[in-house]
């Protein structure tokens, strides 16, 4: 697992979240590539730009829900808009306060976009994070 | 009592309207329909009618038939049937149907209407009270609703951040890493306690009374003028203070201090960073018993489109730099409590200005 380059693109509008899942992702992983955006707008930018993704590995997009401005659902729905080719060079997941219990509407409205890999509840952990590191490789 | 009270007369003979408005006319206002048609137009022009006398015998529809029409579109207006006979099965249409306070009989003495009258009014009174303690309730219940909100998601989400960076720290032994985790760990709890200081204002607001003492603007300002100075010196950000005052001026000092305060932090918190020349102007002229108060910065400026709700509770404006929501909603009442306007000014990329002005209590 340790020789797979992941790479990871944040999109959260909290410095605070975003630098803690980047610490987390470069503790976490010797060979990782991490680029944080405090605004949804700007990460779809660089997306559109980069559409073979930013590793060479599938780039994982750690995407924060509630955000002023662009939404992550905004988001979600503009990235489904881009073509296939670009999709497949990344994979969303969904990281937020919200949880099932606390926000169940919103976590099923989220998971029936068709991009959307899966839902990890905040605050992150180094288990969360490996899980999710099984899970994609 | 400063005005008459308006009263509508629907009766399809003239005669009995003659009378009626010639025995009260002097204490009531009346108004005179010989027609459903001509009743309901005088209720459309007339929205402030309180008490509405009707005759049950007319032609096409009755006293009944009209009370019933009007019971949704005018509501408000309190009831009256005159009628010539004890027609038991209208009488209890009429209750049914109609919403009808009370009946008088047919001929009428002039102290049989008073008192309806008197009595009818009593009871609009009361309803109408109750239709604002309504309306007032239904405000409270809506800002609890946006307060709940609030809570679960801009003091939670603060909160896992900062057990986030705890987590985080479990894996940290590099000591240089640990206090940059700190340090941006200490923005977000200052953040959180701001708003929970924002929170004691809005509550100072609505439960606190005022307490009316002549104003030094000069030394109000000074209280606050250390704890902005320190900001303006970290932020690089130029700070003008002048004040203008040579005659007394009476008012409520946490009450001023609430909305220069909340004025002068969002003028240094929404600093355009890539400029050289950051600058937060407060300028206090008083003037004929009015204060006026301008706090003028050259940040970042407010969309036009979001200028007519930035006093809203929990409405923010900008998307990078996140405030609570709570500040100009508090302005507007601390201004609303002090009889005090205010206007804004703002053009987007160059800056913005609000305007105060407060009356002398």
């Amino acid at each position: 697992m340790m020789n797979i380059e992941f790479s990871f693109i944040i999109v959260d509008d909290s410095e605070l979240d975003c630098y803690v899942t980047k610490k987390f992702l470069e503790l976490t992983n010797d060979n990782v590539i991490v680029k944080p955006f405090h605004n949804a707008n700007d990460a779809l930018k660089f997306i559109q730009k980069n559409d073979s993704g930013i590793g060479t590995f599938p780039t994982i997009i750690l995407l924060d829900l509630q955000m002023p401005g662009m939404t992550g659902f905004n988001f979600v729905e503009e990235f489904e808009k881009l073509s296939t080719a670009i999709q497949e060079n990344y994979i969303v997941i969904i990281l937020t306060v919200l949880s099932f219990t606390s926000d169940p509407n919103n976590i099923q409205r989220i998971l029936r976009y068709r991009v959307v890999n899966s839902v990890i509840e905040k605050p992150l952990t180094q288990e969360k994070l490996l899980e999710l590191l099984n899970q994609v490789s | 009592m400063d005005e008459k009270i308006k009263i509508l007369y629907v009766d399809d003979e003239p005669e009995n309207l003659v009378g009626f408005k010639a025995s009260l006319r002097l204490d009531y206002q009346i108004i005179t329909a010989t027609s459903v048609p001509e009743g309901i137009s005088c209720l459309n022009n007339h929205p402030d009618i309180r008490i509405i006398f009707c005759d049950q015998r007319m032609p096409g529809k009755t006293g009944v038939d009209f009370f019933e029409d009007i019971r949704v579109s005018h509501p408000l207006p309190v009831r009256i049937m005159l009628t010539a006979y004890t027609d038991v099965e209208s009488i209890i249409d009429a209750i049914n149907k109609g919403n009808i306070f009370r009946f008088v009989k047919k001929p009428w003495t002039e102290t049989d209407i008073v008192l309806a009258i008197e009595e009818a009014n009593k009871f609009y009174m009361a309803t109408s009270m109750l239709a604002i303690k309504n309306k007032e309730l239904q405000a409270a219940y809506d800002e609890l609703t946006k307060f709940a909100y609030s809570v679960s998601h801009d003091i939670r989400g603060p909160l896992v951040g900062v057990l986030g960076g705890i987590n985080l720290a479990g894996l940290i032994d590099n000591v240089a890493e640990m206090r940059d985790l700190l340090a941006v760990m200490k923005i977000a709890v200052i953040k959180l306690d701001t708003y929970a200081l924002s929170m004691h204002d809005y509550y100072t607001l609505q439960k606190g009374l005022l307490k009316i003492t002549a104003i030094d603007f000069n030394a109000v300002i000074d209280a606050m003028k250390t704890m902005y100075s320190l900001t303006s010196k970290a932020n690089n950000v130029d700070f003008k203070i002048n004040v203008e005052q040579d005659e007394v001026f009476v008012s409520d000092k946490i009450t001023l201090k609430i909305i220069i305060g909340n004025l002068l932090s969002n003028a240094f918190k929404y600093q355009d960073k890539t400029k050289t020349n950051k600058l937060v102007e407060l300028r206090v002229e008083v003037n004929n018993g009015m204060a006026t108060i301008y706090v003028t910065d050259t940040g970042i400026g407010i969309v036009e489109s979001h200028l007519g709700e930035i006093f809203n509770l929990f409405f923010r404006s900008n998307s990078t730099e996140v405030g609570s929501g709570i500040g100009l909603y508090n302005v507007k009442n601390a201004l609303f409590k002090l009889n005090g306007e205010i206007q804004v000014n703002s053009v987007l990329n160059e800056g913005t200005t609000f305007k105060v002005t407060i009356p002398s209590l």
